[in-house]
């Protein structure tokens, strides 16, 4: 027998189970139907190597960006990027030294930035994103971590 | 079979470790004052950044490490042993009390002469002093005897009472331990396999495999400090009103959620990392998601315990809020403390649904996030308690009770005005720890206009937090009078089923709860040495 109280009881925890159950399935179909996820891609590199790598911008197609970027104790490298028309911003970013983070103001993009590891996502700037960005580094990185920033400018 | 505990070492124990932890609050408090006025835009007062990033370090594992594990320790053994009423192995404690209390000395002695800038999550291959390092673990495995002396009396209480159910502060007590055995294991992995050859042979480090393990640990902490204060909140509300808990049963599933879900769900804390496979993210997301139902539970069962006592009390289809005994700091700072857990767990929710955490990571939201459950869940359930405790266990009666009174609503006012306001910040993009936010005159206006505010939020929960401290020190030091009885933490009202269910086969929880982490956390460790360490020298400049 169940009591009348127990029945709130019940029908609360199905209304918890639907929530969890719908939000689970919208971001299932974000994540994996539209290809909406954030940063997971890396390829491991050898942190004497990241000498070698050569930071800055390089266009690869029309509006389509190659963005390698390098943090380290307490600077982006490159600290000032231009970008015009981006349709579709690559970024490949890796660390020298500690862990950072790597934030534009204003966008979705946030990502954690490793040493020893190059981390890979793709940026779609909506078309109304003009103007200059801040970029910063928002994973603590030593005593100058709030000294630790860049801009981007995009044009149209 | 003892009732009489006062003077025993068993309350020895609970004193130290509860007037230690009061300590830690006032000086983890006190920094983040300190923090909160220097990062401040216009503030007079502003420390060095050095500074500013040694007590921010001190802040969080004062508060959030130390503070909550002492606390919970002489809690734990005062709840057990009024409520079971078994004899508790006095040399468990003993060398509890001497390993913890070590371990928190040297942690702190690494923070406070500038040797472990590293901040509360200690992120390799930042390399703080080896005692930052010795001290953690230290504190750690000490705290697992007091976990070991309470599953012991637990089982003597058992096999004196086959039958009989599980009072339920026995429950969370048992469920906080073993979410607190099963959240450390992978820390002290971590620090033993990761942090000390680092510290001291200067070995590299592989950055995801020290972050795995750290989050792994990372987020059945969180319900490590929560249990006790759900805990609390369902023996002493009931208690405070003279009536039943609404479903006991529920309470007990809440806690066995607890138990299950709590540990294979910390890739949550690693959405933005590179080299976590997208599907892995997914999966902790969805347990997380589950997870947080248990707290609806509780949520559901407190507020029904209200309204049944409201009712009862003659308060009619509203009527009933107004007739709950508001006055009462330890009843009205509980719910108070549930309310802001509301505020947490949505929050909470939003951190954890996966796209959603690229707006928030990392950002002053977070900080928003978890002044409301830890900063108050937790810390006001255990400040208004010690308002129980000091005439329970410290035989005191509590001075100026009309300030104590006022202390829970002050905090609150204060924390929802900070909290709100640093959350808002942070959907702005302002990042939280950072010491300075001008970023050389380009961060946005609006993120001023939020910090300052957010400011005086601090302040005013900074004046509650001060209020509570001097009425628990000035009690305990000059107020020796007569007793005062103003509750009973001992002989639960509770009626006790003499037979028990599958829901108190604590065994086939635990279970259960491994066979989910074995799950949740097999294909990530897999995953994690299959591809290959990638090894980075550790850092100690810049520090």
């Amino acid at each position: 027998m169940v009591h009348k109280e127990e029945t709130y009881e019940y029908i609360w925890i199905v209304i918890v189970a639907a929530v969890i159950a719908g939000l689970s399935v919208v971001m299932a179909y974000y994540g994996f139907a539209l290809n909406l996820n954030p940063v997971c891609n890396a390829t491991p590199i050898d942190i004497k190597e990241v000498e070698k790598l050569t930071p800055g911008v390089k266009e690869i197609g029309p509006g389509i960006y190659e963005i390698t970027m390098i943090g380290q104790q307490f600077s982006w490298n490159p600290n000032r990027i231009v970008l015009k028309d981006p349709k579709r911003v690559i970024f490949k970013i890796t660390s020298k030294d500690v862990i950072h983070g790597f934030q534009i103001v204003g966008t979705s993009v946030n990502a954690m930035v490793f040493p020893g590891y190059i981390g890979q996502f793709i940026w779609e700037p909506p078309n109304n994103f003009e103007g200059r960005f801040l970029i910063i580094c928002n994973e603590y990185c030593g005593v100058g971590h709030h000294l630790m920033y860049a801009t981007l400018e995009i044009e149209r | 079979m003892r009732d009489i505990f006062k003077g025993s070492f068993e309350d020895i124990f609970s004193r130290i470790n509860i007037g230690f932890a009061i300590i830690l609050l006032a000086l983890g408090g006190l920094f983040g004052v300190l923090q909160l006025l220097s990062r401040t835009p216009g503030s007079p007062i502003k420390v060095s950044a050095a500074t500013y990033y040694q007590i921010l370090t001190g802040h969080g594992v004062f508060l959030a490490v130390a503070f909550t594990l002492f606390f919970i320790m002489g809690l734990t053994v005062f709840m057990s042993t009024r409520i079971l009423k078994v004899d508790i192995n006095r040399l468990l404690l003993k060398i509890s009390l001497c390993m913890t209390l070590l371990g928190a000395v040297l942690a702190a002695v690494s923070i406070l002469t500038g040797k472990a800038r590293v901040l509360y999550t200690f992120y390799a291959p930042m390399k703080a002093h080896p005692f930052f390092y010795i001290g953690a673990a230290l504190l750690i495995l000490g705290s697992w005897f007091t976990a070991f002396a309470l599953f012991l009396q637990y089982l003597k209480w058992r096999k004196q009472n086959p039958d009989r159910e599980i009072p339920v502060p026995i429950f969370g007590l048992l469920a906080t331990w073993i979410v607190w055995i099963e959240a450390t294991i992978p820390v002290v992995i971590d620090v033993l396999k990761v942090y000390l050859p680092m510290a001291l042979l200067g070995a590299s480090v592989d950055v995801l495999e020290a972050r795995t393990w750290f989050w792994f640990f990372g987020h059945p902490l969180v319900y490590f400090w929560l249990l006790p204060a759900i805990t609390l909140w369902y023996y002493l509300i009931p208690k405070r009103l003279g009536v039943e808990l609404f479903s006991k049963k529920m309470a007990k599933i809440a806690f066995i959620l607890f138990i299950i879900y709590s540990t294979p769900i910390g890739l949550h804390h690693q959405l933005v990392d590179p080299g976590v496979d997208a599907r892995l993210k997914y999966l902790h997301t969805v347990l997380t998601l589950i997870v947080g139902s248990a707290s609806m539970l509780t949520a559901f069962n407190i507020l029904a315990t209200l309204e049944r006592a409201g009712r009862k009390a003659g308060g009619g289809f509203f009527g009933w809020i107004i007739k709950l005994p508001w006055r009462d700091p330890i009843f009205s700072g509980m719910i108070l403390a549930l309310i802001a857990f509301g505020f947490g767990g949505i929050t909470g929710i939003i951190n954890t649904s996966y796209q959603l955490n690229n707006v928030v990571h990392n950002t002053s939201w977070i900080v928003g996030h978890f002044h409301t459950t830890v900063g108050t869940a937790v810390a006001l359930t255990f400040m208004v308690a010690s308002y129980g405790l000091l005439t329970e266990l410290f035989n005191r009666k509590v001075i100026a009770y009309s300030l104590a009174r006022i202390h829970p609503y002050l905090w609150v006012i204060g924390i929802f005005i900070f909290s709100m306001n640093y959350a808002l910040a942070g959907l702005a993009g302002a990042p939280r720890r950072t010491y300075d936010l001008t970023f050389g005159g380009m961060a946005p206006e609006i993120w001023y206009t939020y910090l300052k505010a957010g400011a005086v939020g601090g302040v005013i929960f900074a004046l509650a937090g001060a209020i509570f401290v001097l009425i628990f020190i000035l009690s305990i030091l000059v107020n020796k009078g007569e007793e005062v009885r103003i509750f009973k933490f001992g002989n639960p009202h509770e009626n006790l089923n003499e037979k028990h269910s599958v829901i108190d086969n604590i065994k086939l929880w635990i279970v259960v709860a491994v066979i989910l982490i074995i799950l949740g956390y097999s294909i990530p460790l897999y995953q994690l040495y299959s591809q290959g360490l990638s090894l980075v020298p550790p850092v100690a400049k810049g520090l």
